[in-house]
């Protein structure tokens, strides 16, 4: 240590910002830093057994078949592996900020509450960006190798070459069809909501296990919900009572049916574009009313 | 001089809820503080007598349930009060998963620096607490003392003018707590306002302008040190008027005599004796 170096050179005074992307951002790299080195990224080497794994039986079928299969198991894996990073790796960030009290040095900095979460939450969206994209390249990457396995095969088979070129046709159509990448997208948003309610709960919280529990309560609430909506509808008249229960729930728990559409895209049906920007728009409203909650629960929370 | 102190503390109180029961613990109990421009000013008291809490609630960290805290005249809890203010927590916990010099940069880039100024700062901060050798070793491998002298270059990081440091040697070598004792002394000579709190007694004695001292939540005493530790029941010689001649005899006597004027100058007790004198009667009213 060398006292020697004086700290009174002039220092420019910038007024104090209510919003700062700076601060948010660096929060954010932050908690991404800390996820990658709780080594979170090893389930990869988990989805990578299970692509491997599941195109190794993929010779059997036709083409059709095992183009629907690997996009079955690949979403389908993508779909759980997101979800249970979103509640997992959101659960305990908050807890684990107040417990170490690196929360105190944070904001004992020029740092307001809600850059702080804002911050969190984007750095989990970062993760979970980051993780559904090398999901999705290594799942892109395999099924391209199969279709110009299959491709090759074909040319094999046919000897006219206008038999050919219809036969290659039709197994690129198969292989990548139009609804994936909206189907990709579409899980994104989805492990968006639950990080964000899962954000919500561990801010009032009393323990990481409460918050887990709880998340993937609302995440089967969130699925059963809409059926038991239309089934309540469907069977006559609601009295008031009735109603603004069901619209509470509404609220409260994100309609996670209208994902379902990713069931379609592994069958190879297009997913029309309005389609997505109405899941898109509802999925951001259910994020910014978990985000909005979180800021007013965490404003006035004795550290 | 009616200055606006750097830090202001006005009849805060603060219960912390046992949870499940009807009590609370009285943590900070009315208590009014101010710290002036330019001082370190050292809070004291046994173990749980709130100076951790004070600080916090000039920081804005905690809020009182009643009563203010303000920053050169600033509410506490407005966020841009904490411009001005650098903060050493007890303990200090940082993310275990940054190296020394990440963390640095994390806290320089919360406070608004970028770019060149921001490597600059983080070297030079780094250098200051004398851990360049450590600067890309994970945290979770330093010792008690090296997140003690991060804890203290995360809290220059804005260079602030007030500067808070809860007990800044715990854990601290002998020769590193000689170092930070030196960069109060910097701070101070920079202006910068000061206020720590220790169980250290003698340096406190040694850096402090002014001490107040806690017990129970309540400051039962303060003032300039001086003041405090001037002379207690002790027997000297005290000499009034024909100050230098007088000296000068005294001296020459004693030299006659084969002794040696060591010292010529107020007579003192020492802090501890009157730290315990002061905090010893309520300390013993709480534990029964
Ligand atoms: N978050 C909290 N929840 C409940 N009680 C608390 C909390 N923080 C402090 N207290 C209580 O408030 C009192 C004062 O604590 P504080 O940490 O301010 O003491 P201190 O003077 O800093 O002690 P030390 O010298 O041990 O650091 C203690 O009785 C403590 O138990
Ligand atoms: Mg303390």
């Amino acid at each position: 240590m060398t006292a020697s170096e004086p700290f009174n050179q002039a220092k420019d005074v910038t007024p104090h910002k209510r919003f700062s992307s700076g601060r948010i951002l660096a929060i954010a790299s932050n908690t991404l830093t800390e996820l990658t080195r709780t080594k979170v990224f090893y389930f990869l080497f988990i989805f990578g057994l299970v692509l491997l794994g599941s195109s190794m039986l993929s010779n059997n079928f036709s083409f059709g078949e095992e183009f629907q299969m690997l996009k079955d198991v690949a979403l389908g894996a993508i779909g759980i592996f997101s979800t249970l990073l979103a509640i997992l790796s959101t659960a305990m960030l908050l807890p684990r900020d107040i417990e170490d009290r690196t929360l105190y040095t944070i904001l004992a900095k020029p740092v307001p509450r809600h850059d702080y979460i804002l911050g969190k939450l984007l750095g989990v969206f970062y993760l979970l960006f980051i993780s559904i994209a090398v999901m999705s390249v290594l799942f892109i990457i395999l099924l391209a190798h199969r279709e110009g396995i299959r491709i090759g095969q074909a040319a094999l088979m046919y000897e006219n070459p206008d038999d050919l070129v219809a036969a290659q046709n039709q197994i690129r159509a198969a292989a990548f069809t139009p609804g994936l990448w909206a189907g990709l997208f579409l899980i994104l948003l989805r492990a968006c909501i639950l990080a964000a309610v899962t954000l919500l709960l561990s801010s009032f919280a009393t323990s990481n296990l409460f918050t887990i529990v709880m998340a993937f309560t609302v995440y089967l609430i969130g699925h059963i919900q809409s059926i038991a909506r239309q089934y309540w509808l469907e069977s006559g008249d609601l009295n008031a009572f009735q109603k603004v229960f069901l619209s509470i729930t509404a609220i409260i728990f994100p309609d996670l049916q209208m994902f379902n559409i990713v069931d379609e895209v592994v069958v190879g049906r297009a997913v029309p574009w309005f389609l997505v920007i109405k899941v898109f728009g509802l999925g951001t409203m259910y994020i910014l009313i978990y985000l909005g909650a979180t800021l007013a629960l965490f404003r006035s929370k004795e550290l | 001089m009616d200055e606006t102190p750097a830090i202001s503390l006005k009849n805060v109180t603060k219960r912390f809820p046992i949870p499940f029961r009807r009590k609370a613990v009285l943590a900070v109990d009315n208590l009014s503080l101010d710290v002036p421009v330019g001082q370190v000013y050292g809070l004291l008291g046994p173990n749980g007598s709130g100076k951790s809490t004070t600080f916090k609630v000039a920081l804005g960290l905690v809020t009182p349930d009643s009563g203010d805290a303000f920053l050169f005249g600033k509410p506490s809890r407005d966020v841009a009060s904490r411009e001005e203010v650098g903060f050493l927590p007890e303990n200090p916990y940082f993310h275990k998963f940054l190296t020394g010099a990440e963390t640095l940069r994390f806290f320089c880039r919360l406070c608004g620096l970028s770019g060149a100024k921001l490597t600059s700062r983080v070297k030079d901060l780094l250098h200051l607490v004398g851990l360049d050798y450590a600067a890309d070793r994970r945290l979770s491998g330093y010792s008690k003392g090296m997140l003690q002298r991060i804890g203290l270059a995360q809290a220059l990081v804005q260079e602030p003018r007030i500067v808070i440091l809860d007990e800044p040697t715990a854990g601290v070598d002998p020769a590193g707590s000689r170092e930070i004792k030196n960069l109060i002394f910097q701070l101070k000579e920079d202006g910068k306002t000061v206020l720590l709190c220790s169980h250290l007694l003698t340096q406190v004695q040694e850096v402090c302008d002014r001490i107040g001292i806690m017990a129970a939540g309540r400051l039962v005493e303060e003032g300039a040190l001086d003041d405090l530790i001037g002379l207690r029941d002790q027997i000297e010689i005290r000499v009034s008027g024909g100050q230098t001649e007088l000296l000068q005899k005294i001296e020459a006597l004693v030299t006659a005599e084969g002794g040696k004027v060591l010292s010529i100058g107020r007579p003192r007790t020492t802090l501890e004796d009157h730290f315990l004198e002061v905090t010893g009667a309520l300390s013993e009213r709480r534990s029964n």
